[in-house]
């Protein structure tokens, strides 16, 4: 007894011993730099957090296209519901305002951030640094921000300034004040009322994550596959792969994607056969209405995963 | 196109909702018109009578009552009774993609001021992640003496608390900036939910990092597909933050951000970190995504307000609304909720005339700082239209605003706060539809 007694008391002066370093409930250990290192992640304005790395807007234009555009369109006009990214300078105090990043956002280092940290949508933290300096360079080029001889690295970067910084004012509310009448508070001769019904319902503030107005989003929904239909275990096995990494294009058809289901819109690549549409979604492909990506721009996926993708679409769609 | 459809109003929103999200623009809004104006007419939809309703009423025996029932642990995880349809509901055409889109809250269904986990409203910007909590830490860095690493079991050993606060998202009643539009409670005012939070103080949590004196803003960062992050300033952590793992008496639902989020009460939803994995002290903000590009309050001058992070005062009338129209004559108890970012609900005020003459609504007797505070108002109505809104005020003074107000200041382009006095129309068949006076 007295021999565990001792470790006991061992063992707590050993603790205290470390008091320097813990905090006042001694609970929880050191975040060791290593660790930190692979979560801080974060990049500021004055940038702070931009790793070494370059990227030019020439390699960006490739990048850009083959991970970017079939969400966000070639020239950053964003495709059905997605987010522009590029134009709508001077729109801003309109009735159609579009938020872009050249024509809103105050600062580049978000751009770089977001792109790291959430881009390509269906496989974020994907991309290379010198990926997403090249992209965020190009991105800034669509946008008239930076030349097209623009090289972006730790440095240059954050040397952009956007033309909308001075824009921004901290939150000044309350910014209203009413007042808490109870009789003959308002003159019901003049009220307007409007009704949704007979009165305009405008879309155009619809959407919180994209720039367009709701006008856009037009585009037939794929009819709902109400037929069970027997498929290969390929098929099977893939429909895991394709709702992580495919349906976000393939669901509503943007960029001209084919839509699960629509079977005359598959009819005609079905027609070339498995190899070439398996070649085509592996290694990406530019069609005339748009742009597959290498893999859907996921390039964690196996190639047998990516095939087996295809054929749980080609089978839900004939 | 002859239907039948089941006197189920929610299912009837449903199904015009689906049909919707299949068309064209215009098509979509002459589509939605004629489909409101169907649930509106409900009494007019074509019913299907249930076989043998009256065989369970008095004064017969009722058929549940002839027999054995289900004994316990026939569901140890229990169900609401099949009979209800409590439902989270989206618009389908709001949003790209489900990852990255919202759901409403049933208010016109809920009864008192917590609502129950499975019907929080939802909002995810890269899909709910799959968290093993186990194997999921929360690491708090940067400014720091002593920077740590927490697992689950190391946060629930801190002295924790628990409090009833609301949750709204900022674009609550964004669809209405320009005009009325959504004929249910449900999509005007259903980012919204009030819950019992348990967790850590993030104060707490601070004391055992030790900031250093430069140290004035924390980024909070998610381990969803979106690494969601926002920069919170110093003094609302050291206020009344919590970093929570508990939701109505049980671990937080994944859509809530198991295992671990940020609560920060009153404050704009998205400030309130899911799924939270990293806490980052620093000497300014980070002008992140979803506090730059989003989140921010586009002026009629083509500025914008950022961090406006309080959810200002608020209220609506959850009973009439469209989901819940006046079925008799006489007696009335109207009820709703009123809420505010900034503390205690002190009063709310309805008005039947549209905003001319207003009368005290009585408060609940739990009135909780930034918690959704019950009030009811005992009339009788008969047959005669209301322009129904309530109104209220909360204890710093702010009295809720009408929407020509919040439009001559903010314009029609903020998406975001607003928070402007509601108005139904109470026909009078008892059909309740939203209108908007200016």
């Amino acid at each position: 007894m007295f021999k565990s007694l001792n470790l006991g008391i061992a063992a707590i002066a050993l603790a205290m011993s470390g008091a320097v370093s813990a905090g006042p409930l001694g609970i929880g250990s050191t975040a060791t730099a290593e660790m930190i290192a692979g979560w801080d992640i974060d990049i500021r304005p004055d940038g702070t957090g931009l790793p070494p790395g370059e990227g030019s807007v020439a390699d960006g234009e490739g990048l850009y296209e083959a991970q970017c555009a079939s969400c966000h369109g070639l020239f950053g006009e964003g495709a059905g519901r997605w987010p522009v990214l590029a134009g709508g300078e001077g729109t801003l105090d309109t009735l159609h305002p579009e938020k872009t990043v050249g024509s809103y956002w105050p600062y580049a280092s978000t751009l770089w951030d977001y792109i790291h940290r959430a881009m390509p949508y269906p496989a974020p933290q994907s991309l290379t640094d010198d990926e997403v300096y090249a992209i965020s360079a190009y991105v800034l080029y669509l946008n008239d921000i930076v030349d097209e001889d623009f090289v972006a690295t730790k440095e240059s970067f954050a040397q952009v300034k956007m033309p909308n910084e001075p824009n921004f004012y901290i939150d000044n509310r309350p910014d209203v004040q009413n007042t808490r009448c109870m009789k003959d508070c308002a003159d019901p001769s003049q009220f307007e009322i409007v009704t949704t019904i007979n009165g305009v319902t405008p879309t155009g503030h619809f959407k919180e994550d994209s720039g367009v107005s709701a006008n856009h989003y037009g585009g037939d929904e794929p009819k709902a596959a109400t037929v069970e239909v027997a498929m290969s275990d390929a098929a099977i096995a893939g429909k895991a792969v394709y709702d992580k990494a495919c349906q976000a294009c393939h669901n509503m058809g943007v960029a001209g994607a084919p839509k699960v289901g629509d079977v005359s819109a598959w009819a005609a690549r079905i027609a070339t056969g498995m190899e070439s549409m398996n070649s085509n979604a592996i290694n990406g492909y530019q069609g005339d209405n748009g742009v597959m990506p290498a893999k859907g721009g996921n390039m964690s996926l196996s190639d047998d995963e990516v095939k087996n993708a295809v054929a749980y679409m080609v089978e839900s769609s004939r | 196109m002859t239907k039948l459809y089941e006197p189920s109003l929610p299912k009837l929103m449903e199904a015009i909702a689906t049909e919707a999200s299949g068309m064209r623009g215009m098509d979509r809004r002459n589509f939605l018109k004629g489909g409101i104006a169907a649930v509106a007419g409900l009494s007019s939809v074509q019913m299907i009578p249930k076989a043998n309703a009256s065989a369970n009423l008095p004064p017969n025996l009722p058929e549940w009552q002839s027999y054995l029932g289900r004994g316990v642990v026939a569901k140890p995880y229990g169900d609401p009774s099949e009979f209800e349809d409590l439902q989270r509901r989206t618009v389908p055409w709001l949003t790209a993609d489900a990852a990255s889109s919202i759901s409403m809250t049933p208010l016109q269904d809920l009864e008192g001021i917590i609502t129950p986990s499975g019907v929080v409203f939802e909002r995810y910007h890269g899909g709910i992640p799959n968290v093993n909590p186990d194997q999921h830490r929360l690491i708090i860095h940067g400014l720091v003496e002593r920077p740590l690493v927490l697992t689950m079991e190391d946060l629930k050993r801190f002295p924790t608390v628990s409090e009833i606060r609301f949750i709204e998202c900022p674009a609550n009643g964004g669809m209405e900036w320009r005009g009325a539009q959504m004929e249910a409670l449900q999509f005007t005012h259903g980012m919204l939910s009030c819950c019992e939070w348990t967790g850590v103080r993030l104060s707490t949590l601070l004391e055992e990092v030790g900031v250093k004196p430069e140290g004035k803003w924390i980024l909070a960062e998610g381990a969803d597909a979106a690494g969601m992050s926002r920069s919170i300033p110093l003094e609302k952590a050291l206020d009344d933050t919590i970093i929570a793992w508990g939701q109505n008496g049980e671990a937080l639902r994944p859509e809530q951000g198991y295992p671990l989020r940020m609560l920060n009460p009153g404050w704009e939803g998205n400030t309130s970190v899911k799924w939270l994995r990293r806490l980052e002290i620093g000497d300014q903000p980070w002008h992140h995504r979803e506090e730059t590009s989003k989140y921010t309050d586009l002026m009629p001058d083509g500025r914008a307000r950022r961090f406006t992070y309080e959810q200002e005062c608020n209220s609506v009338v959850t009973s009439p609304c469209p989901e819940n129209p006046l079925q008799k004559r006489g007696f009335v108890e109207v009820r709703g909720y009123a809420w505010s970012g900034r503390g205690k609900i002190k009063a709310v005020d309805l008005s039947f005339d549209g905003g001319v003459n207003w009368q005290r609504a009585e408060l609940d007797d739990l009135v909780l700082s930034k918690a959704l505070t019950q009030f009811r108002f005992k009339t009788q109505w008969n047959g005669e239209p209301w322009l129904l809104q309530s109104r209220a005020i909360d204890e710093t003074g702010y009295v809720q605003p009408t929407l020509k107000q919040l439009r001559d200041e903010r314009g029609g382009w903020s998406i975001y706060h607003k928070n402007s006095i509601h108005t139904w129309n109470v026909t009078e068949s008892g059909d309740v539809f939203n209108v908007q006076i200016s």
